[in-house]
């Protein structure tokens, strides 16, 4: 898709004047717990925001998005400096039938405080890359191109026996273990969760790896992070679009690739996935696509076999989430646009520590 | 009879032992009624498929399903008595009905090919378009639908509960006379029990690599890989349980629109259920609009990308299959995919 003129004078306005920083709450969960739990607005104007990573050591929040990545600065008392775009990804796709979402790069992990993973989602299947972009601890006076990255890995072209088609939507990424790992979401035969060994520093090829549909019959995996003791990979595999209730929570050995456990939650789209660090606990977005009424933010409970999915906050179409070290949740919302609206309605939001 | 002479060997050779049992078990069953029938209507599910889940307030038991099954065949249903369920999803024909689209009363056509009943116990959505969640709900359908068996709610319940063995058989299961809603469970109840599995596909996935012809080999590895069918037909029950714009009948002008008329997103537009590939030798012709008289016919459809348009699914798109790659396909979902036990049901003796 190629934008035109008009289009792009909005996107440079976007990229460099359009973003607002916010004070307001905007919502709080239902029920017995509705004074227990509020969000509040940190930026707005963002379009289709999907992924998140915090960095180590500044606290300053990492946010993919159509357009690029941009840097948050929870701590800048100058709100005019709150936040800026850091990585500036001209390319765009088109994601789902109907609605249609337009995305750009779509999950961010740091390797370590300056080193971050940028998952793509702005070519075709087949012609993604992942990169790495070596980030300082201030905002850049310029943003960084997309082809300043310091690895490009990928892509992951169509080969005989491990995709028919070419991997690509790298929506999630997670760094542990000594490796990148990163969901796949083009390829709906195998649902591939793709793998980087990190060796002195230097990320390897980028290699389907885990088969996440042949392991558990649904596909699109997703959300991705590690478990608190960093041995088990923990996905989560939206399934289909149309079909609610058909999400599943995950549990792979990183070392391996083997499934160690699927838990059916009875969420539509995971599309998020963060521990806290301060309790412990997991915590899912759904987006339900089919319905996003229901969407929201979600406490997972392992009980055995099953899995418990208890709402804590409605929310808009939400999708990354992040906690930093002191246990405030960030959370991402493609939003709605409001009608006759000129703004993106995509948002960043803040849950104070407590979960 | 798909058996391998190595399960038939088996077979005999347990043969012994199970008839023993099957007289003790026979003796209990006289003894405590039909308990043990009511377990093996509960669990009696071929190699390769699930677990059946049973609604809460429909639990099965043998009198309900056999209840269930006369119903399933009774012309009586409709509004002239010319009409069954049987009728549009008979066993002979996959549990579909050979035509493109099924002959209701007064010779009436529809506008969807008859969907197999085949596996429907595991379907979180029924019909074409999905637009009802359950077999219960579903059973209703086509009874009270003008164009198939055209009769109401109260003319059918009034029907049947001049039929003195309904009446009895209702008694029995339910402790009511025919109502409209226990009927529609019993049809369900009956409809749970048509499963289709233990192909060779699943004896070769449970690790009898010899399960499956050459050429059914090589059709299952284009299946899952080169061919992308896998993307939705995946699972036991070789379906998503979604719904795809697969580019068929999206040059009409005023096409089907699918299951946009059950939910409202632009993605639903010409988008219809994924089904079962079970069996789907036996339930030509092919697609929701029935427009594709073989399987071969399928595959060229798929291997052309359909027929571009807004909605298609973005698993489809033009493919480069050999055309042997595209027979073993082709034996590979006849061969492959033919249950072991199909579910080839007889009509059983209505009530009068």
């Amino acid at each position: 898709m190629r934008p035109n003129r008009p289009t792009l004078m909005l996107c440079a306005l976007t990229l460099f004047a359009g973003l607002f920083v916010c004070d307001s709450a905007i919502a709080q969960n239902e029920g017995e717990e509705a004074a227990a739990v509020t969000a509040k607005v940190l930026v707005t104007n963002l379009l289709n925001p999907s992924g998140l990573a915090i960095q180590e050591g500044t606290g300053h929040v990492f946010i993919a998005n159509r357009h690029g990545v941009y840097r948050y600065l929870p701590a800048e008392k100058d709100r005019t400096k709150r936040i800026a775009i850091e990585i500036h990804t001209p390319g765009n796709d088109v994601y789902g039938k109907g609605p249609k979402y337009d995305v750009g790069p779509l999950g961010v992990a740091f390797i370590d405080g300056e080193n971050l993973v940028v998952g793509d989602g702005s070519r075709k299947d087949g012609a993604e890359f992942v990169r790495v972009y070596k980030v300082g601890t201030e905002s850049p006076a310029e943003a960084a191109k997309e082809d300043s990255a310091v690895h490009t890995l990928g892509p992951i072209t169509m080969k005989e026996g491990v995709t028919a088609k070419g991997e690509g939507n790298f929506y999630g990424v997670a760094v542990g273990g000594g490796a990148i790992f990163v969901t796949c979401n083009g390829d709906d035969t195998k649902g591939w969760v793709s793998k980087s060994m990190i060796t002195d520093g230097k990320p390897g090829e980028l290699l389907p790896t885990i088969a996440t549909k042949e392991a558990t019959s649904v596909d699109a995996p997703v959300a991705i992070t590690f478990s608190p003791d960093g041995k088990d990979l923990v996905v989560g595999q939206m399934g289909e679009m149309t079909v609610p209730g058909d999400s599943l929570l995950t549990i792979y050995d990183p070392a391996t690739g083997k499934l160690k456990k699927s838990y059916k939650t009875g969420l539509s789209d995971i599309a998020g996935l963060a521990y806290s660090p301060k309790t412990g606990k997991l915590y899912a977005t759904d987006f339900s696509w089919a319905d996003t009424a229901k969407g929201g933010l979600f406490e997972l409970t392992i009980d055995g076999d099953e899995v418990k999915a208890t709402l804590v906050l409605k929310l808009d179409k939400p999708t990354a989430v992040a906690f930093d070290k002191d246990g405030n949740l960030f959370v991402t919302e493609f939003g709605s646009a409001a009608e006759g609206g000129t703004k993106n309605p995509g948002s960043l939001s803040i849950i104070k520590a407590g979960l | 009879m798909e058996n391998t002479s190595d399960a038939l060997c088996g077979r005999w050779k347990l043969f012994g032992l199970t008839a023993g049992l099957s007289a003790i078990l026979l003796v209990f069953s006289l003894a405590f009624g039909l308990q043990a029938a009511d377990e093996d209507a509960k669990s009696a599910v071929p190699a390769g498929l699930g677990k059946v889940s049973h609604p809460k307030d429909n639990l099965p038991t043998a009198e309900k399903i056999s209840l269930g099954k006369q119903l399933y065949w009774d012309k009586r249903l409709s509004k002239d008595n010319t009409i069954a369920c049987v009728s549009c999803h008979d066993p002979k024909k996959g549990w579909s009905n050979g035509e493109q689209f099924a002959t209701g009363v007064d010779g009436q056509k529809g506008g969807r090919n008859s969907p197999t009943v085949l596996n429907t116990a595991y379907g979180q959505f029924q019909f074409w378009d999905g637009r009802e969640p359950s077999l219960e709900a579903q059973a209703k359908g086509p009874i009270q639908n003008p164009i198939e068996m055209a009769i109401t709610e109260k003319a059918v319940v009034e029907k049947l509960n001049k039929i003195e063995g309904y009446k009895q058989q209702f008694q029995k299961v339910f402790k009511t006379d025919v109502t409209f809603d226990n009927m529609a469970k019993a049809i369900a109840a009956y409809e749970r029990t048509v499963l289709a599995g233990n192909s060779p596909f699943d004896r070769y996935k449970a690790g009898d690599k010899k399960a499956l012809s050459e050429a059914a080999e090589r059709g299952r590895y284009v299946f899952f890989n080169k061919a992308l069918c896998s993307a939705c037909h995946a699972g036991p029950n070789f379906t998503d349980n979604g719904f795809h714009n697969v580019g068929i009948g999206m040059d009409k002008k005023e096409y089907d629109v699918g299951r946009f008329a059950v939910q409202k997103l632009g993605g639903n537009r010409g988008a219809f259920k994924t089904p079962t590939l079970r069996d789907i030798g036996r339930s030509a012709p092919y697609m929701h609009d029935g427009s594709l008289k073989t399987l071969e016919e399928v595959v060229e459809h798929y291997v052309g990308g359909g027929i571009d348009n807004p909605f298609l699914s973005e698993d489809i798109f033009p493919l480069k299959l050999t055309a042997e790659e595209k027979k073993d396909l082709v034996t590979f979902l006849k061969e492959g995919l033919k249950s072991g036990d199909y579910p080839m049901h007889e009509a059983p003796k209505l009530p009068e």
